[in-house]
């Protein structure tokens, strides 16, 4: 069975090119604008694994970690942002993995292929 | 962070209204003084009160008595409520308390966290724990007490090597690991951990994504021997009192005993010590009084604890404690009782060993603890035969 992964971004053009790519490497993606629809989708879904993003409107993606967590101790998380300096919080560290938003995707893929062994 | 929440629910019905740590105690005090005044004598003053359950009184305690410190200077005792930031849950243990509080530990991000409860009664410099801690470099530190072996159900025992490095813990354990050199005594753990930030979040958010009862000691401690610099400080480096008092006060009876300590001619917790006061907040309240000396009349009070607002009417009382607000009426006999606030005991009422909850007022003639069958019909009896009468209650 495919693997569900989960990724919420608030640019559509990102979600949409992550979308793809991801699909190409064989897993079924799920999509949320923001961290509240991303429980949502936890709840609805049932993802593998979470791509989060942390810079959204409605609920950011740092809350939503802590969230996510408290209601699924054990799904993969990978945040994944355009800024560094989130590792400085005590929550990001919950996080799976902490990658900064890149054109070449092969390190988040191997990420996401690594976690998912894991699990 | 003072750890507040517990129910304490063997402490009922004291615990009935009030969090555990938010019960009076000594007259005067309520169990969480303790802590809070041990951190200030310990010039540790930046404070959170981390509480769950039946908090309002404790939160009312905090408010009227513990406003004291300078924000200024940065000083702080904060309460910190459970705010479901996190988990839709209330906190699930210990461990999982800290870990919902991760933004608090986010924005002060200090150096060392001293992680303490406010359910126990003892007078300890925190410093000396925290000077060693830094000293053997250790990512944390449990303190340690001394107990007999039969006592090992009641607690976390720990095992030391000869540099009091932690090489095993156990929670209650039947047949515990004892102290190098003497086969009956046991180290217990206090609930006081000194923990090095970083650390203690990375072992929190392990905790939190594990399956386990997110707790301290079953949890988090065992976890750490193994990977971590874990220490065990002797609490006799750092006993104000020098005896060795540490009091749980988990049960009625412990309550019961700790209390009647402090009646006796030298009690082991020592309150008249000026340089280690213990703090607390008390009502405007006249001194205590006694009145009536006539041949059939005398209200007297022996080895006693008269606390202020009392009124000792034509009654006698003798080795209880009473806290402020207490009217006992003429002809009335108190024995090994303790009273809290504004309890009113009537006339020809005849009390021992008992402990009658706030407000609670006793009618003309009525016997507590002479027949405890009857007793146990109406109030909790303990199994060595203390009785409780709740808060409030009208006769």
């Amino acid at each position: 069975m495919k693997k569900k992964i989960l990724v919420v971004d608030d640019e559509e053009g990102l979600r949409l090119l992550y979308e793809e790519v991801l699909k190409e490497e064989g897993y079924e993606v799920l999509t949320a604008r923001n961290g509240r629809e991303a429980i949502q989708q936890l709840e609805a879904g049932k993802p593998d694994l979470i791509i989060l993003d942390i810079v959204m409107p409605v609920m950011d993606g740092m809350e939503a970690l802590g969230r996510i967590v408290g209601k699924d101790r054990k799904i993969p998380i990978i945040l994944n942002t355009s800024y560094g300096g989130y590792q400085q919080d005590f929550m990001s560290w919950a996080a799976d993995a902490y990658l900064t938003k890149s054109a070449d995707f092969s390190e988040l893929k191997n990420k996401v292929r690594e976690l998912l062994r894991q699990r | 962070m003072v750890l507040a929440g517990g129910r304490g629910e063997r402490l009922y019905p004291l615990t009935r209204d009030r969090a555990k740590p938010a019960v009076a105690f000594g007259g005067i005090y309520r169990i969480i003084d303790f802590t809070l005044s041990n951190c200030i004598n310990s010039d540790i003053r930046r404070i959170y009160i981390i509480t769950q359950y039946k908090s309002v009184s404790l939160h009312r305690h905090i408010q009227l008595g513990w406003n004291i410190l300078s924000s200024p200077l940065g000083e702080f005792i904060e309460i910190i409520p459970a705010q479901q930031r996190i988990d839709e849950h209330w906190y699930q243990g210990t461990a999982d308390a800290f870990f919902q509080n991760i933004y608090t530990l986010q924005q002060e991000r200090p150096d060392l966290v001293l992680i303490l409860s406010g359910d126990h009664i003892y007078k300890m410099d925190y410093r000396k724990m925290i000077a060693f801690h830094l000293e053997k470099k250790a990512d944390l530190t449990v303190a340690a007490i001394r107990m007999r072996r039969e006592e090992s159900r009641e607690f976390g025992v720990i095992e030391v090597d000869r540099d009091w490095r932690i090489i095993g813990f156990e929670e209650k354990p039947e047949d515990p690991k004892t102290v190098p050199g003497d086969p009956e005594g046991i180290l217990a753990s206090m609930g006081v951990y000194v923990f090095n930030i970083e650390l203690l979040v990375k072992r929190l958010i392990e905790d939190a994504r594990s399956d386990s009862t997110h707790d301290f000691g079953r949890d988090i401690i065992p976890s750490m021997i193994e990977k971590d610099q874990v220490f065990a400080f002797d609490f006799r480096q750092g006993d104000q009192g020098g005896v060795g008092y540490w009091r749980d006060v988990g049960t009625i009876d412990a309550y019961f005993e700790a209390n009647m300590d402090l009646v006796s001619v030298t009690p082991q917790l020592n309150l008249y010590d000026s340089q280690w006061p213990i703090l607390t907040y008390q009502s405007p309240n006249p001194p205590a009084k006694t009145v009536w000396a006539e041949d059939a009349r005398v209200g007297t009070a022996l080895n006693s604890i008269i606390s202020n607002g009392c009124i000792i009417s034509g009654g006698s009382v003798k080795r209880s404690i009473l806290s402020p607000r207490v009217t006992i009426h003429s002809h009335a006999e108190i024995e090994d009782c303790i009273l809290l606030e504004g309890v009113d005991v009537g006339r020809y009422a005849k009390i021992r060993r008992t402990i009658i909850d706030k407000e609670a007022q006793i009618p003309q003639g009525m016997e507590i603890g002479y027949n405890l069958d009857e007793d146990a019909r109406r109030f909790t009896v303990t199994g060595s035969g203390i009785v409780v009468v709740p808060k409030g209650i009208r006769l």
